[in-house]
């Protein structure tokens, strides 16, 4: 105690002295033998440390992960700033990715006190402490309008066991780096310092050092960075702005509206607006794609770059007013951003519309059939009733019906107008949920062979085929039945590495396509040990080839695959998330991150897996994880299989799959 | 990793460019560096498998064409040869060598050399955090034949001990080191030296080392000050080197929390924090006023951050003295002290473990 008393007394002294040369400085300096200029700097270096050090704090954490995705986090000490005299510590989320089990701070006359986490701002990753101290020392910061590149920038930790704080000194690089939000230094910035002040030479603070990237968020986005003249500091002024939310005990989230802007040079073109997210805070204020971007708060946008800048400083909770051009018209909306954009969930109401039949042009959307337990169910609409109007708007076809109800939202009520035998009724169904089961029984929609044969008509049965334009070959199986008046659904049988599996394919596939009106086509891989991503064109031209030779029903391609060969249908269906509506995945779990759903690009999955499979477990996250991206899956365990292709009862459970895939 | 060590020494060497353009400066710096640089050698030796670089870097610390260099495996061959800074090579031998301070003292083959040399008593300096300093050495190679070695520059980031006692470096050296804000630690940079901008000679430029405990790769010289003495013995042939931890073997396990009536938390984790789980009746550890629930968080005012960590620091007490330890307990740190037995408690039989007081297992 009485060490630390002193030590705190000769710091105070050291200080002391320091401010007396400061102030004193030019004065001495005359009559001082020449003294060369980088001397001087020298000696203001160490100046400048000095004053703020008081306030730089050693932080040390106890317990915790060792390891934060790649990154191994390390038990070293770290570095924190004192924001106020009531015991308030700022530093870099970095230093606690690890989540420890406790905290401790040390500060410059060596008394320790166990520290608080208050808040982080996962905008520019800093996590607020407390500590129950008071009369703690407050650096000075330094005006953000005076921030100049070039000028000299220290920066300041406190990880090694020393009572001065460790430097690093260099110039700042560039100002408004990552959106705005980050000053760039050249000085050396490591697990050493994050966390720790960056100083200018007037011992005034910059900002708080962390590491940042601009690709990636994260909480250790930009460490690989570390030491590599590439560091971060976040602006004291903009942490002090934020203060008094931090200290609420608020997480303060990065502000999010909920568009995304046409694709385009980012410095060269205009912010267009390519979608709104549906249910985003965008939405909701009534932006439209094509509006295009002129100002965000007053701050004109030419470019949209622009757009990022504006918003990098922005957090949910805040509300900004953009301005933009829709034709002729300029609007301007208040949006209110959010931390959290919530995923788009599918509706359901639960009716199988008639598949119209070429030339057919009867309006509005006559009921094939009904799920069981569905809104439509409930809302007792009925097979054979013409769907003509839902709510105020007239109901031309089933994609006009479907669109129409995806853009609502699950709980809506709506309200159903129908034609049943020549008299109109209105039935109000509760919009629901995609369940995530096959109905057991869904009777299928029969076809029957043209009659007379056109003289014209494609292929028909099993046939192997080269697909002109590209070094590949396919299979393929189309009911002998065909008949182009109806439209048909489309499996395209993704086959597994190294094996093609055609014969069982065919086989086992023959009966359900006959049934349920599918056609099967089996691509081959190039190179028969697997594919290659880069054949992706080749299964995107194929799909054409055979919408081009058939009447496919676009509601219901889908891919299917076994085992490794799900890798490849996985990203096909991302890919081409116009032209896939499901995929039907056998036994390999989702080995990348699902995009988002979208109202307009409808995508179903259907999973099975043996429960002996070693991969089951795998197979139930993939459920988990398109369910959580609000994806509708049915998972299809199969007892007693291991690492197998499904058997019949499952295949027939796909089929019936498909066949409901152009559900409403 | 080593891409962008690369690109922030070049990096450095841009800024060393920008940094001292005015020429009455430039001429004092760019005598140093020409005074260091024709003090500083390129050393060559075993090495070039298995990524291990088979050059270094060494000082002369004699006219007579003795060298001081770092500790490592380019020096372990017969076929040792120095490159002077006028590109003359000579063949040397290790006269001796000091592996807890990563010395090595070399012996040049050859008559009348008459080198420019260190003088390690009046060349010698000493600085803090702030301090400029240069870096010299043969990093990488890149300086061939007569070629001169490179200069970094940067500042002094600390004068710190490398090695806390958790072992946090993989270094035989522990003392204080000068870590430095430049990359001065790359391949073939050890032995290299760091001196003042007015060409005071700070310390040896070590091997390359990356921290334990922060997963980061750290820039750091021994001091001269800890160098001077055992290189000049070395070369007047009276040097012996220290023993090394001679009782660090029996020293591992001498206490356990259980001695004191302390049990842990089961260590279930890489990193459990020291929470004691129960305190015994009537031991040390209950009349100190421990209790259960309470985290461990400094041994004699080391930080502990695991049950791991906390029963290494047990393991190396002293027996008969005194434990303190500092606890938190809810939001409060609360030190105790307790005193550590006399001995081991340990059967007359001498063997190594024991039972704990009270009798439970």
């Amino acid at each position: 105690m009485r060490a630390a008393r002193m030590l705190e007394f000769r710091t105070g002294r050291v200080a002391l002295w320091l401010l007396v040369c400061l102030v004193t400085g030019p004065a001495v300096a005359q009559d001082r033998p020449v003294v060369d200029l980088e001397t001087r700097e020298e000696q203001a270096f160490k100046e400048a440390s000095a004053v703020v050090a008081p306030a730089v704090v050693r932080i040390q954490t106890v317990g915790g992960l060792d390891r934060v995705g790649r990154v191994l986090t390390g038990t070293a000490a770290t570095t924190g700033v004192v924001v106020s005299p009531d015991g308030y510590v700022i530093s870099s989320a970095f230093n606690f990715v690890s989540r420890p089990a406790s905290v401790l701070v040390t500060l410059s006359d060596g008394r320790r006190f166990p520290a608080k986490i208050v808040a982080n701002d996962r905008a520019k990753m800093v996590t607020l402490l407390k500590i129950e101290a008071a009369g703690l020392a407050v650096p000075k910061m330094a005006p953000r309008d005076g921030f100049r590149v070039g000028q000299w920038a220290i920066a300041m930790g406190r990880t090694y066991e020393s009572p001065l704080p460790n430097l690093s000194v260099g110039i700042i690089s560039a100002l408004n780096r990552i959106w705005g939000r980050a000053v760039q230094t050249d000085a050396k910035i490591s697990p050493a310092n994050y966390g720790g002040p960056l100083v200018d030479i007037q011992g005034r603070v910059i900002g708080v050092l962390v590491p940042l990237s601009q690709r990636q968020a994260g909480r250790t986005a930009g460490v690989e960075w570390y030491d590599s003249g590439i560091g971060f500091a976040i602006p004291m002024a903009d942490i002090l702005a934020t203060l008094p939310r931090l200290k609420g005990g608020e997480d303060l989230l990065p502000g999010l509206m909920g568009i995304t802007l046409k694709a385009g040079d980012v410095y060269a073109s205009a912010a267009v607006i390519d979608r709104v997210r549906f249910n985003s805070p965008a939405e909701k204020a009534g932006l439209q794609p094509g509006d295009v971007i002129a100002s965000v708060d007053g701050q004109a946008i030419k470019r949209l770059v622009q757009v990022r800048h504006a918003l990098g400083n922005k957090y949910a909770g805040e509300t900004i007013t953009v301005l933009v051009k829709r034709g002729e018209k300029s609007v301007e909306q208040k949006i209110a951003l959010t931390g959290k954009l919530e995923p788009y969930t599918p509706t359901f109401l639960g009716l199988l519309p008639v598949r119209k039949k070429q030339g057919e042009t009867t309006e509005g959307v006559t009921v094939r059939g009904i799920l069981p337990e569905s809104p439509a169910s409930k809302a007792m609409i009925l097979p054979g009733d013409r769907v003509v109007q839902l709510d105020d708007k007239a109901v031309a076809d089933a994609a006009g019906l479907f669109d129409a109800i995806s853009r609502r939202r699950v709980g809506d009520e709506v309200k159903v107008h129908v034609d049943r035998e020549g008299a109109k009724r209105t039935l109000t169904a509760k919009l629901a949920v995609v369940p995530s089961a096959v109905p057991v029984v869904l009777e299928s929609d029969v076809i029957v062979a043209p009659n007379p044969k056109p003289a014209d008509l494609p292929k028909t049965g099993r046939f192997n085929q080269d697909l002109e334009g590209h070094d590949h070959s396919f299979w393929a199986y189309v009911p002998e039945s065909y008949n182009p008046a109806h439209g048909y659904g489309l499996v395209v049988w993704i086959h597994p590495g190294s094996d093609t599996m055609e014969a069982d394919i065919h086989d086992l596939w023959k009966p359900i396509c006959d049934e349920r009106g599918l056609i099967l086509v089996g691509p081959r891989a190039k190179n028969i040990a697997g594919w290659s991503l880069n054949e992706a064109g080749f299964i995107e031209a194929l799909v054409q080839e055979m919408q081009q030779k058939y009447r496919i029903d676009s509601q219901r391609i889908v891919l299917h695959s076994y085992s490794d060969g799900c890798r490849f249908s996985f990203h096909l269906a991302f890919k081409y998330r116009s032209l896939f509506r499901g995929v039907a995945a056998s036994s390999e779990p989702l080995k990348v991150a699902p995009p988002e759903n979208r109202p307009d690009l409808r995508l179903q999955f259907f999973l099975s897996c043996g429960d002996k499979d070693n991969l089951h477990r795998l197979v139930q996250r993939t459920r988990v994880r398109l369910a959580a991206m609000k994806f509708p899956v049915v998972l299809t365990t199969v007892p007693g299989e291991g690492h197998s292709y499904p058997p019949i009862p499952v295949l027939e459970a796909i089929a019936r799959w498909i066949d409901m895939l152009d559900r409403i | 990793m080593m891409a962008i060590r690369v690109l922030s020494m070049v990096f450095t060497l841009l800024v060393t460019v920008v940094v001292w353009p005015s020429t009455a400066v430039g001429q004092s710096v760019h005598s140093t560096i020409q005074r260091v640089q024709q003090r500083t050698v390129k050393v060559f030796g075993a090495g070039g498998i298995k990524r291990l670089h088979s050059y270094s870097t060494g000082f002369v610390v004699s006219s007579a064409g003795h060298v001081a260099t770092v500790w490592s495996h380019v020096l372990d061959t017969e076929e040792l040869t120095v490159v002077l800074s006028d590109g003359r090579k000579i063949r040397a031998k290790v006269l001796g060598a000091e592996p807890q301070l990563d010395l090595a003292v070399l012996e040049l083959k050859a008559e009348d050399l008459e080198l420019p040399a260190w003088d390690l008593e009046a060349d010698s300096s000493d600085a803090g955090p702030g301090t400029r300093v240069l870096g010299f050495s043969n990093m990488f190679r890149v300086a061939t034949g007569d070629e001169m070695v490179s200069v970094l520059h940067g500042v002094v980031a600390a004068k710190a001990p490398l090695a806390t006692r958790s072992g946090a470096f993989e270094t035989s050296y522990e003392g204080t080191a000068y870590i430095v804000d430049a990359v001065t630690n790359n391949p073939g940079a050890g032995g290299g030296v760091l001196t003042t901008r007015g060409g005071r000679l700070l310390g040896m430029i070590g091997k390359e080392l990356r921290n334990a405990a922060s997963n980061t790769w750290v820039n750091y010289a021994v001091p001269i000050s800890e160098l001077k003495q055992p290189i000049q013995q070395i070369i007047a042939g009276k040097y012996r080197a220290r023993q090394r931890g001679a009782d660090e073997k029996d020293a591992v396990a001498r206490f356990r929390p259980l001695e004191f009536g302390i049990v842990l938390v089961p260590d279930v984790l890489f990193r459990t924090p020291a929470f004691i789980d129960r305190v015994q009746p009537g031991s040390a550890a209950a009349t100190a006023g421990l209790q259960p629930d309470d985290l461990v968080l400094f041994v004699n005012g080391d930080l502990v951050q695991s049950c791991r960590v906390l029963k290494q620091r047990l393991g190396r007490l002293d027996a008969g003295g005194k434990l303190k330890l500092t606890v938190r307990r809810g939001d409060k740190l609360v030190p105790v002290e307790l005193p550590v037995p006399d001995k081991p408690l340990t059967p007359a039989s001498g063997q190594p473990k024991t039972k704990p007081p009270g009798g439970s297992k």
